[in-house]
């Protein structure tokens, strides 16, 4: 039997323990509910859920990898942008960031430590809001794929929370494709701390999904560019060149159905009845109203046009010649 | 001296030159054959093409949609030349400067331009300033700003520097086009003497046609950005396994048919601004009219007084009076300057860029229709 002094030393001890369980209970869950979730939720909620990113800033950053030093094994740099919040669902609210543009940044690392050149950085910053008022900063990139995610980059990436603040910086990782056995590629990522105490070396990459935004139109023309053997265009490409590339195109698609839709026929290949349906779908396109009068009123105009155009090419023309008579 | 003594190292690599044995002194004197094209420091070797980097391009095209149609985009272009190509590698956009505060605005810019020159060195990127870049719509690049630019240009550049011009209108119709220009010597020759007076222009031969040359523009990927490009148009399976056949692959980049659409589109706004640019022809035209019929009045009254003055001389000799003075009559009537013919013959030439622009596309969409409703028959 325990003693009478016993007994009243455990009461207050369980006395204690409910007062702290009492008062601390929520703030543990709290401090669980933080910790464990994924990904972390910070009190103000601006976490970036997407990046959408323009082709002119990874063009600089491929720029800026072409042009680095023999010992720099990778590079670093600002990305400028602009932050929406659009509220989807009741809940959820979409903070996406777009980046449109970049800007190389100085910087220095060896196995001791890392210099990143924060006078430049503000130069370039100041230099580029003259042209783009609304541009802020929004992150930073580096290349050189998954694998150097290190402290250093961690360490960066805090730098860069400081500039953004009181908003979270993106990082964005450019693969080259340079190194054996990695793939091109472009991965968004932001921070999380990890650790009881929050260091600045300490941090998760939380991957975030990346889309490219771009005119049609321009990367049309350096893709095309990109295919030829000497990747060298000339210009002016004149607009019935491009229409009869396009039109190539089509008809090599073209060959290409029929040729699986013959072999569908002869027995060769399973008919999958999903694509024939939407074969069906895409080809049986009327193209009836096509006649119905809208042909000869557009005829009618565009010939007018074209009528107009050459009589004020050639008036212009007889003009400037008249304005070199001297009386 | 490292470029005399890499010419050297390069002339020992030749097969002519290690047939005997190279002299183990470098000459100074002349740069060898096989270097004469590499080092060119006066600038002989006359610019013959302009080649744009993959990341001009896209800088220009973001340039130009971000700013609005009725402003024109500019910026500044770096790179080098070599061998007669003027390779652009890189370019940055200038502010946008509104038309009050000149002075200021102009002042602020050169000092953008010269930092951001200076930033750009310390980062090892191209920093010599080779043209500068302006966006247009509809063809219609002729302005007076261009081309007081380019002859300031023309003056202070290596070779004189070159003018790429983009237009916005047929980048939106899929086709972006980029010409380079530079201006004629004798429209430089006529612009220094700041005479646009009609003998002026007959003395030059110069018409809309003839104040800027074009200079054949290539343009390049670098072979990082073309693998990966390449690498974004791959596709790739899709994740959902229930995709339906146009879903099936993504790409980051997917193809794209624009050049097949039929609205050819903004005909309705080019022939407003053909209309428009006639107007200001013709005011301009009234203005250059009015003031010859001043010349003409004031020369008529000039040589009235003139002849009246010998008449009245000849009087006075006869009757053995000392004649008057006679070269003061011009001084008693203000002749004006003879109007100056730049303003109008741009316009001519913003005019015929715009009908050109037009007949294009009035062309191409002859081509689209016929070819559609052969299609559909």
């Amino acid at each position: 039997m325990p003693s009478e002094d016993t007994k009243e030393r455990i009461a207050k001890v369980v006395d204690v323990t409910r007062t702290v369980m009492h008062y601390g209970w929520i703030p543990l869950i709290i401090y669980v509910g933080f910790t464990r979730s994924n990904p972390q939720p910070s009190l103000i909620n601006r976490t970036p859920t997407s990046i959408t990113i323009h082709p002119v800033a990874l063009f600089s950053i491929l720029d800026h990898y072409l042009r680095r030093k023999d010992d720099q094994p990778r590079v670093i740099g600002t990305l400028l942008g602009t932050r929406t919040t659009s509220s989807s669902d009741s809940s959820t609210s979409e903070n996406e960031i777009h980046v449109h543009s970049s800007f190389a940044v100085l910087h220095s690392e060896n196995s001791e430590q890392v210099a990143v050149d924060m006078e430049y950085h503000r130069t370039m910053y100041e230099l580029h809001t003259k042209v783009h008022p609304k541009d802020v900063i929004v992150g930073w990139y580096s290349t050189g794929g998954e694998g150097n995610l290190n402290t250093y980059s961690a360490l960066i990436q805090n730098f860069y929370g400081q500039e953004t603040a009181p908003n979270m910086a993106v990082h964005v990782n450019l693969s080259t494709g340079l190194e054996e056995g990695s793939q091109a590629g472009v991965k968004g990522y932001v921070s999380s701390p990890v650790g009881v105490f929050p260091k600045p070396e300490n941090c998760v990459f939380v991957p975030i999904p990346v889309h490219l935004q771009f005119e049609r139109s321009g990367v049309d023309l350096l893709t095309s560019t990109a295919q030829l053997p000497s990747s060298i265009s000339s210009q002016p490409i004149s607009e019935l060149e491009s229409l009869e590339s396009s039109l190539q195109n089509v008809s090599e698609m073209l060959d290409r159905v029929l040729g699986y839709v013959r072999s569908v026929l002869s027995g060769e290949v399973k008919g999958d009845p999903a694509l024939g349906r939407y074969l069906m779908d895409t080809l049986g396109t009327s193209t009836d109203d096509l006649e119905k009068g809208g042909f000869t009123s557009r005829l009618q105009d565009t010939l007018t046009f074209s009528y107009l155009s050459n009589l004020v090419r050639s008036q212009a023309e007889v003009s400037s010649r008249l304005a070199l008579v001297t009386s | 001296m490292a470029a005399q003594s890499m010419a050297a190292a390069l002339a020992a690599s030749l097969p002519a030159a290690a047939a005997t044995p190279a002299p183990a002194a470098p000459t100074y004197e002349a740069i060898p054959a096989s270097m004469s094209k590499v080092i060119d420091v006066e600038a002989d070797i006359q610019l013959t093409s302009v080649q744009l980097d993959g990341l001009v391009v896209a800088k220009i095209l973001k340039h130009a949609r971000e700013v609005s149609s009725i402003a024109n985009a500019h910026g500044l272009l770096l790179g080098l030349d070599l061998d007669g190509t003027l390779e652009v590698s890189n370019s940055f956009p200038l502010p946008h400067h509104l038309a009050d505060d000149d002075e200021k605005s102009s002042k602020s810019v050169a000092r953008y331009q010269t930092s951001m020159l200076r930033s750009l060195k310390e980062v090892q990127a191209d920093d010599g300033v080779v043209g500068f870049y302006q966006t247009s719509s509809l063809g219609a690049f002729f302005s007076q700003n261009l081309v007081d630019t380019q002859a300031l240009h023309q003056d202070k550049l290596r070779h004189g520097g070159v003018v790429v011009v983009h237009d916005v209108s047929q980048t939106t119709r899929g086709n972006p086009s980029f010409r380079a220009f530079r201006l004629t010597p004798q429209f430089l020759d006529a612009y220094k003497k700041t005479n646009f007076s009609t003998t002026s222009l007959a003395n030059h031969q110069l018409t809309f046609s003839t104040i800027l040359e074009e200079i054949p523009l290539k343009i390049r990927t670098n072979p990082l950005l073309k693998s990966f490009l390449g690498e974004l148009a791959t596709p790739t399976g899709s994740p959902l396994t229930d995709a339906t056949p146009d879903k099936a692959t993504v790409s980051a980049i997917p193809p794209s048919f624009s050049a097949l659409n039929l609205n050819s589109g903004s005909s309705t706004r080019n022939l407003e601004q053909i209309t428009e640019t006639l107007d200001n022809y013709r005011t301009e035209e009234g203005n250059i009219g009015y003031i010859t019929r001043v010349i003409a009045r004031e020369k008529a009254k000039a040589e009235a007084h003139m002849a009246k003055r010998k008449e009245e001389n000849a009087d006075r000799i006869s009757k053995g009076l000392a004649p008057l003075p006679e070269e003061d009559a011009y001084r008693l009537f203000k002749i004006p300057n003879e109007p100056s013919r730049l303003e109008s013959m741009l316009l001519l030439g913003q005019l015929d860029a715009l009908a050109k622009s037009l007949g294009q596309t009035s062309a191409t969409s002859l081509v689209k229709l016929y070819g559609a409703t052969a299609g559909s028959g």
